[in-house]
C-alpha cells in the first residue's frame, strides 16, 4: 500500500493543501487521513467509474476548434478542493460587493453617466468598447438589475491572497459541472466524505429560478424560459440540465415569436406569453433586426418588446461593457464611487495598453507579462510571456501597436496548486475558483463554486477549451 | 408543450419506424435474390429497383444491368448519406431530433437512440456486405422495435407519448401502402405475394390467421384491412385517429381540426370499403390513392400542431 500523499511535492506557489513545511492545513487534515487509508488501485478504479458515468449521462461540451463538433467530457479530478467557511464568507461578500458595483456602473453608463462626467472613468474607454450597446441607452430595467447571473473568477497569489482575475457578466457557464461533480462523487465515492459535510450545491437551480422570478414586473408568477442556441452549442448539456431542474421550457429562437411587442412561445395549444428569458445566447445574436442580420438563433422584434418593458432578458443586453478586460482595472474605483466602500477583493495589477506610458512598459517587458486581447475569452488570444517564442512576442508587439485599446497586460500570477491525480501519483496542479452570483432582490452567492484545474504540469491555463478539468469544491463550516 | 418539441418527437418516431421497415425490406430483397426465389438478372434488377423506389432513390443512380447493381442498390438504400431516407440517414435524423428533446425524453429512451446511432456510425459498408448484411439489418430492426417498448414503459402516456404514437403509426401505414405500390400486377404468383407479406412483416401472422390460403386477395385484404394486424393500413389509421383525439380531447367520431377530419374520413373508408371494390380498382391504384390520403394526414398534422406561425 502506497500512502497517497506521502510523496506529494510542492510547486513554487501557494498550495491549497499544505503549508511550506508539508503539513496539511487544518481543514485538509481529515481528507489527508482518508486518503492515507485508500489504496491507489481503488482510487483509479473509482476514477474510471466516475468518468464512465459522466460520459453515459452525456455531461459533455463541444470543442469548437474541432470541425467535427466532437463531444467530450470535461475531465473530473476526484480530489476535492476544500474552502473553510470563514474564508468563503469573505469571498462571497467580496463577490457580492463587486457585482453590486458593476451593476451600478451599468445603470450609470446607460443613463446619467455620472462616473464618466466626473472623470473617474474615461469616456473613450466606454464608448470604444465593442460591448457598449447604444440601443440600451435610457432603457429602464425593472429594479435596475442588469447582471442577474455572473461568475467571478478568483485566483490566489504566492502568499495565498485572493485576486479577481475576471468578471464574467454575459452568460457564464460551468454550474452544471458543479452540480454533476458533486452528485457523481457522492454516489461513487462516499468514503471521501467521511470527515466532512460540505454545504450542498443542489439548491442552485431553484435559487436561480427565484432570482429570475424576482426580475419580472409583470407578474408574480412569470413564465420563464431558457433560450439556447441549440444542440451544437458547447454548453447545451448545461442548458438542458438547468431547464429540467428549474422546471422551465428550454426554447430555441425559432420557438419564440413577437406580436405587438409581446414575446410568445409556440406551443401545441397556440401561443403562450413569455415574461422572462434566461438567455444563453450572446447579445449579437439576439435580434436580427437590431444586431447581426445573419443570426439564425435570434428572434426578430425581441429588442422592441424588451425596450417596451414587456419581457425581461437575463442577463440584460449590453452587460459586456462592464466585463470588458480594459474596463476591469477600474472596478475598484467603481466600488469606491458607487458604494463608498473599500474593495474586499483585490484586482490583479493591470497595464492598460491604450495608455502610452503603460504601453511602453508592456512592450519592453513582454517576456514577463501575460497579454490578453480584450475582445476574446476562454483562454484564446493570449500571450503567456515567459513561455512564449520570439515570434509570438513579435506578433503581439505589432498587434498592440496597431490596436492598443484591444490589449491589457498583467504580471504572471502563480496560481495556487492543489493535489490532483496525475498519472500514477498525486501532484500539485494549478486551480482557480469561480463563484456564481445571482441578483434577484439582492445579490445571492450560493455555496456552489466551480474549481477548474490545469491538468498539465506547470500550466497556468485552466480553461476547459485548453485542456482544463474540474474538481468538486467543498465549502465547510468552521469548527467550534 | 412547445411545437418544436412535438415536431421533433413526431419526426424522431417516424424516422425510427422508417429505419425499421427499410431494414426489413432490404433484408427481404437480399434473401430472395440469394437463392432461386427470384430467378434471373432481370428479376433481381426489378426487385432492387422496387427497393430503391421505396427508399426514394431515383433508379438511374445505380447502374442497371451491371453485375454490381444489387450491391450498389444495397449501399444506396442502407448507407447513403446524401439520401435523407436511407437507413443510416433516418437513424441520424432520429438521433438529432432526440438530442434536441433530451429534456423531454426519459434517459432510457435517449440512451437507446444514442446507442443505435453509435452502432451504425461504427459500421463500414464493405465489412457489412462481406459478412452478409442480415445480422446488421436485424440489429437495426430490433433496436427500433425495442425503442417502441422503452418509450411505452418509461414515458408518461401524455402529450409527448401521443406525438410519438402519431409518428410511429402514420409511418407504418405509409410504408405498407408504399410496399403495395411496388406490386407487379402482371405477376399474381404466390411468390410475389409472399414478398409483399414479408416486406410488411406479415408473412407469419398471415399464415397463422389464414392457414392454407394461397389467394392473393386474402393477402391484399390482410395488409390493407385487417382489424388486429398492427401494420395493416386500417389498424394504423385507427391508431393515428386515437392519438389525435387524445391530444385534442375531442370525442372519437367528431373532429376539432383538419388532421382529425382527414384521418377520420380515411378510417371510415377503410372500415366500410368492400374488397371487391379494391380489386376492381386494382391493388396498385388503390394503394396509390391511400398514399395520397396518408400524405394529406401528414400535412394536416403539421399544419395543426407545428405551424411556422401559429394563430394567437
Amino acid at each position: 500500500m502506497q500512502p497517497l500523499l506521502e510523496s506529494y511535492e510542492q510547486a513554487a506557489c501557494y498550495d491549497e493543501y499544505a503549508g511550506q513545511n508539508g503539513v496539511p492545513r487544518p481543514h485538509y487534515a481529515g481528507l489527508a487521513a482518508t486518503l492515507r487509508a485508500i489504496e491507489w488501485s481503488d482510487l483509479r478504479a473509482r476514477e474510471q467509474t466516475v468518468n464512465a458515468v459522466l460520459l453515459q449521462r452525456g455531461v459533455t461540451f463541444t470543442v469548437y476548434a474541432d470541425s467535427k463538433g466532437t463531444e467530450r467530457i470535461m475531465p473530473f479530478d476526484l480530489i476535492p478542493r476544500i474552502i473553510p467557511g470563514s474564508e468563503w464568507s469573505r469571498l462571497s461578500r467580496g463577490v457580492a460587493q463587486r457585482v453590486r458595483a458593476l451593476n451600478a456602473f451599468l445603470t450609470d453608463v446607460y443613463h446619467e453617466q455620472r462616473i464618466l462626467r466626473e472623470g473617474v472613468i474615461p469616456w473613450e474607454l466606454v464608448y470604444s468598447s465593442k460591448f457598449f450597446c447604444r440601443e440600451m441607452i435610457d432603457v429602464r430595467l425593472f429594479r435596475n438589475v442588469y447582471i442577474h447571473v455572473s461568475g467571478i473568477d478568483l485566483i490566489r497569489g504566492r502568499d495565498g491572497t485572493y485576486y479577481v482575475l475576471e468578471d464574467n457578466l454575459r452568460s457564464p457557464s460551468g454550474i452544471s459541472y458543479v452540480l454533476e461533480n458533486r452528485d457523481v462523487l457522492k454516489r461513487s465515492f462516499p468514503k471521501l466524505f467521511e470527515n466532512y459535510q460540505p454545504l450542498p450545491v443542489d439548491g442552485y437551480p431553484l435559487r436561480l429560478r427565484a432570482a429570475l422570478r424576482a426580475s419580472s414586473r409583470n407578474s408574480d408568477d412569470p413564465t420563464i424560459v431558457l433560450l439556447t442556441p441549440g444542440i451544437y452549442n458547447a454548453a447545451y448539456f448545461e442548458h438542458t440540465l438547468l431547464a429540467r431542474r428549474m422546471g422551465v421550457e428550454l426554447v430555441e429562437g425559432s420557438d419564440l415569436i413577437v406580436h405587438g411587442n409581446v414575446v410568445f412561445m409556440k406551443t401545441t395549444r397556440g401561443l403562450q406569453r413569455v415574461d422572462v428569458i434566461y438567455r444563453r445566447v450572446d447579445d449579437d445574436f439576439l435580434d436580427p433586426l437590431y444586431f447581426r442580420p445573419d443570426s439564425s438563433v435570434g428572434i426578430a422584434g425581441l429588442m422592441n418588446a424588451y425596450r417596451a418593458g414587456n419581457v425581461v432578458i437575463a442577463n440584460a443586453v449590453g452587460t459586456g461593457v462592464a466585463d470588458d478586460k480594459a474596463v476591469y482595472p477600474h472596478v475598484p474605483a467603481m466600488i469606491r464611487f458607487y458604494l463608498d466602500e473599500e474593495p474586499i477583493l483585490e484586482n490583479v495589477p493591470t497595464f492598460d495598453c491604450s495608455n502610452e506610458r503603460e504601453r511602453k512598459h508592456v512592450l519592453l517587458h513582454l517576456e514577463e507579462l501575460v497579454v490578453k486581447n480584450t475582445n476574446q475569452s476562454g483562454g484564446y488570444g493570449m500571450l503567456m510571456g515567459p513561455s512564449s517564442t520570439a515570434e509570438e512576442r513579435e506578433t503581439f508587439h505589432d498587434a498592440i501597436c496597431a490596436h492598443p485599446r484591444d490589449f491589457i497586460a498583467q504580471p504572471v500570477i502563480q496560481l495556487s496548486s492543489h493535489p490532483t491525480i496525475a498519472g500514477e501519483r498525486l501532484a500539485p496542479r494549478r486551480v482557480d475558483l469561480r463563484p456564481f452570483a445571482l441578483y434577484g432582490h439582492e445579490v445571492d452567492v450560493p455555496p456552489a463554486a466551480l474549481t477548474r484545474v490545469a491538468l498539465t504540469e506547470g500550466s497556468l491555463i485552466v480553461n476547459s477549451s485548453q485542456g482544463g478539468g474540474s474538481k468538486d469544491t467543498w465549502i465547510i463550516e468552521d469548527e467550534g | 408543450m412547445l411545437s418544436r418539441v412535438a415536431e421533433s418527437l413526431y419526426w424522431m418516431s417516424r424516422n425510427l419506424q422508417r429505419a425499421e421497415t427499410l431494414a426489413r425490406i432490404v433484408d427481404v430483397a437480399f434473401n430472395r435474390t440469394v437463392d432461386r426465389n427470384v430467378a434471373g438478372r432481370q428479376q433481381t434488377t426489378a426487385m432492387w429497383r422496387s427497393v430503391l423506389s421505396l427508399v426514394g432513390v431515383p433508379g438511374d443512380e445505380a447502374y442497371p444491368g451491371s453485375s454490381r447493381f444489387a450491391v450498389d442498390a444495397f449501399a444506396l438504400s442502407t448507407f447513403s448519406r446524401e439520401h435523407h431516407s436511407s437507413i443510416v440517414s433516418c437513424i441520424r435524423i432520429a438521433r438529432q431530433n432526440a438530442a434536441s428533446v433530451r429534456a423531454e425524453l426519459s434517459s432510457e429512451a435517449w440512451e437507446a437512440v444514442n446507442a443505435l446511432y453509435l452502432f451504425i456510425e461504427k459500421q463500414s459498408p464493405r465489412a457489412v456486405v462481406r459478412a452478409g448484411p442480415s445480422s446488421f439489418l436485424r440489429e437495426i430492426r430490433d433496436a427500433s422495435i425495442a425503442f417502441g417498448g422503452i418509450v411505452d414503459a418509461t414515458i408518461t402516456h401524455g402529450e409527448e407519448w401521443n406525438f410519438l404514437q402519431l409518428g410511429r403509426f402514420l409511418e407504418r401505414a405509409v410504408m405498407t401502402a408504399a410496399i403495395l405500390q411496388t406490386h407487379d400486377e402482371t405477376d399474381d404468383s404466390v411468390s410475389e405475394w409472399q414478398r409483399i407479406l414479408e416486406m410488411c412483416c406479415a408473412s407469419e401472422p398471415f399464415a397463422r390467421t389464414l392457414r392454407h390460403s394461397n389467394d392473393p386477395q386474402d393477402a391484399l385484404a390482410f395488409v390493407l384491412l385487417h382489424r388486429a394486424f398492427p401494420r395493416s393500413v386500417r389498424y394504423c389509421t385507427v391508431e393515428v385517429d386515437h392519438a389525435l383525439h387524445r391530444l385534442s380531447e375531442t370525442p372519437l367520431g367528431a373532429f376539432s381540426n383538419e388532421a382529425e377530419r382527414v384521418t377520420g374520413r380515411l378510417a371510415a373508408m377503410l372500415d366500410y370499403v368492400r374488397l371487391g371494390e379494391i380489386v376492381d380498382e386494382g391493388a396498385v391504384a388503390f394503394a396509390r390513392r391511400l398514399a395520397v390520403r396518408l400524405a394529406e394526414i401528414g400535412s394536416a398534422v403539421e399544419a395543426t400542431y407545428f405551424p411556422l406561425v401559429p394563430a394567437a
